[in-house]
């Protein structure tokens, strides 16, 4: 698909927009750039300009115990979340998108609700729930938590691949003799992996970021990171927030890059 | 399309799902009301009756908070959306129309990558940014252009701004899938009939992105009334939302069944906004299916 642009010297118009979204990328991009400065700023507190280059402040996050434990429960649950709302997800998706059942529209708003209801209110009352139950705070109800708010991110990003791809090959494979079990295992499931892929990497993410549905159901010294990451920067802001900020950062772009590898980023923007 | 109307073996799939929505989402919001209509826990306290006294202490707001944090709440994420919306159009407008398949991936990148950085990290971010000793303020006093830091941080204006660049991809996402969904060519048809690039863009495609731009205000609204981190470190003393309040109740007061009510609250509120813009969005483009 490729149209003819007659292209002229100078478009002071085109310029502008250009210049427009240089400046609101620039926007998006830099505070994360100001924070990898801080994170090598060797100063005792967040000071600007920055006046040196050191790895202090990553030794202290990488040496504290507290931060330590937050860091390996994160990637724990995320993990699990990650694991748990795939398949919890794609299921879904599936039954929604195939099972003909009645009152789908309804059911798809059913399952995307997390996303609209606040999150802090579902920490809330989840928080509630278990309060009132007498279960605790256990970890596992945190990954339940997370799972929760996770799973519509993987039917959302499953069924747009499913409205997307033709019907009709699973119908040729179908009249090719193909029993519905083959079908679904060998037309169906690879064409819909993108979706499923590109859904984890959201519910890693939003698990491994989450704070308003964490915040209610964590116990002191089993806090996941970004809790302890909010109540260090309530009292101290210095560097190691930034190293551990940075830490965090790699480590999602880590899992996204692997991703992309196994899916390709495009699945994203087929939302 | 055939119409069936048995549901097929494939819907027993749901069962997963619906199993973890009725446990973990149906039921405690279920126990979130009955929460907030008790004086007490009801399981552990046999003295706890029902009552309806959260609510009235909410309405009354004798000490004069709570219809504030509501309106602060409100402001905040109407101010946050619409700021939102304009700076995520021209992005959305930018990555959906690019012809280069390296510069869509860059700029993609380049969107999502602060949708990696968690929420508390971003506002951190904007706190070495916005505080009295911060970037900005050391700069702008070290040019001279300044003598005493400007009051950038603890209030609404720092809250905001650090909520807009939480937010924002999230708009861009729901507008560039809308908008790359617009057939290019009906722009270029204004523009040979003689529409300038601006009149063909104000006529023609902002009108067939309405559905997107609905979509995404609704969705970093629901977002930014929401917030928690972002009001607390940032708004500090001087901001106070709801969610701020809820904490509160949870936190320090220790008052389960009041933070059940302003949860409540804060709940009708936001599905209020959710039932009426997905109205507008079901009009809008069942009108475009018309067309």
């Amino acid at each position: 698909m490729s149209v003819a642009r007659n292209r002229r010297p100078f478009d002071a118009g085109r310029a502008a927009y250009l210049a427009l979204n240089a400046l609101l990328l620039a926007f998006l991009l830099l505070p994360i750039v100001i924070v990898l400065v801080f994170a090598l700023n060797p100063t005792p507190y967040i000071s600007f300009p920055p006046v040196g280059v050191s790895l202090r402040w990553f030794e202290k996050f990488f040496t504290s115990a507290e931060f330590m434990n937050a860091l390996w429960l994160s990637l724990w649950v995320a993990t699990v979340v990650l694991v748990l709302s795939i398949v919890i997800g794609a299921a879904c998706a599936l039954a929604l998108a195939r099972g003909n059942l009645p009152g789908r529209a309804v059911l798809t708003a059913f399952f995307m609700s997390p996303l609209m209801v606040p999150a802090i209110l579902t920490g809330l009352a989840l928080f509630q729930a278990y309060l009132l139950s007498g279960i605790g705070r256990p970890v596992w109800g945190l990954i339940a938590a997370h799972t929760l708010v996770a799973v519509p991110y993987v039917i959302r990003t499953t069924l747009a691949v499913l409205h997307n791809f033709d019907r009709r090959i699973e119908e040729a494979a179908a009249v090719l003799g193909a029993s519905p079990t083959r079908v679904f295992f060998e037309v169906t499931l690879p064409l819909i992996r993108p979706g499923v892929f590109a859904g984890g990497v959201f519910a890693f993410i939003v698990s491994f970021d989450q704070f308003p549905v964490s915040l209610f159901l964590v116990v002191p010294k089993g806090e996941t990171l970004p809790v302890v990451l909010f109540n260090y920067m309530k009292f101290d802001l210095d560097g190691a927030i930034a190293a551990a900020s940075m830490v965090s950062i790699l480590l999602a772009l880590s899992v996204v890059l692997v991703l992309e590898r196994l899916i390709g980023l495009k699945a994203y923007v087929k939302l | 399309m055939t119409n069936t109307a048995r549901p097929s073996p494939i819907a027993w799939l749901i069962a997963p799902a619906g199993l973890l929505f009725v446990l973990f989402f149906v039921m405690p919001f279920a126990v979130m009301t009955a929460m907030s209509f008790y004086s007490g826990n009801p399981v552990t306290n046999p003295n706890a009756f029902l009552t309806t006294r959260h609510y009235e202490r909410f309405i009354l707001d004798t000490a004069g908070i709570f219809h504030e944090a509501l309106w602060s709440t409100l402001r905040i994420g109407l101010v946050t959306t619409i700021v939102s919306l304009l700076i995520g159009y021209p992005l959305a407008h930018w990555m959906a129309r690019m012809q280069s398949r390296l510069g869509h991936a860059l700029v993609l990148m380049a969107v999502i990558a602060p949708m990696l950085t968690g929420i508390v990290v971003r506002t951190f971010a904007w706190m070495t940014i916005l505080q009295d000793k911060g970037v900005i303020n050391t700069t702008l006093i070290q040019w001279g252009l300044i003598e005493k830091p400007l009051p950038l941080m603890y209030n609404e204006f720092g809250t905001i701004v650090a909520l807009v660049h939480i937010y924002v991809p999230f708009m861009v996402l729901t507008l560039t899938g809308v908008i790359g969904r617009i057939d290019e060519r009906l722009e270029q048809a204004a523009r040979s009939l003689g529409a300038g690039r601006l009149r063909a863009f104000v006529e023609v495609t902002l009108p067939l992105s309405l559905p997107g731009i609905l979509a995404g205000s609704l969705l970093v609204f629901a977002l930014s009334i929401s917030a928690y981190v972002t009001p607390s470190l940032m708004g500090g003393t001087n901001v106070l939302t709801l969610p701020m309040l809820i904490a509160q109740q949870v936190g320090t007061s220790f008052n389960p069944n009041f933070a059940g009510a302003l949860g409540v609250i804060l709940l009708l509120v936001s599905l209020a906004i959710v039932v009426a813009y997905n109205r507008i969005l079901a009009r809008l483009s069942g009108e475009q299916g018309m067309a």
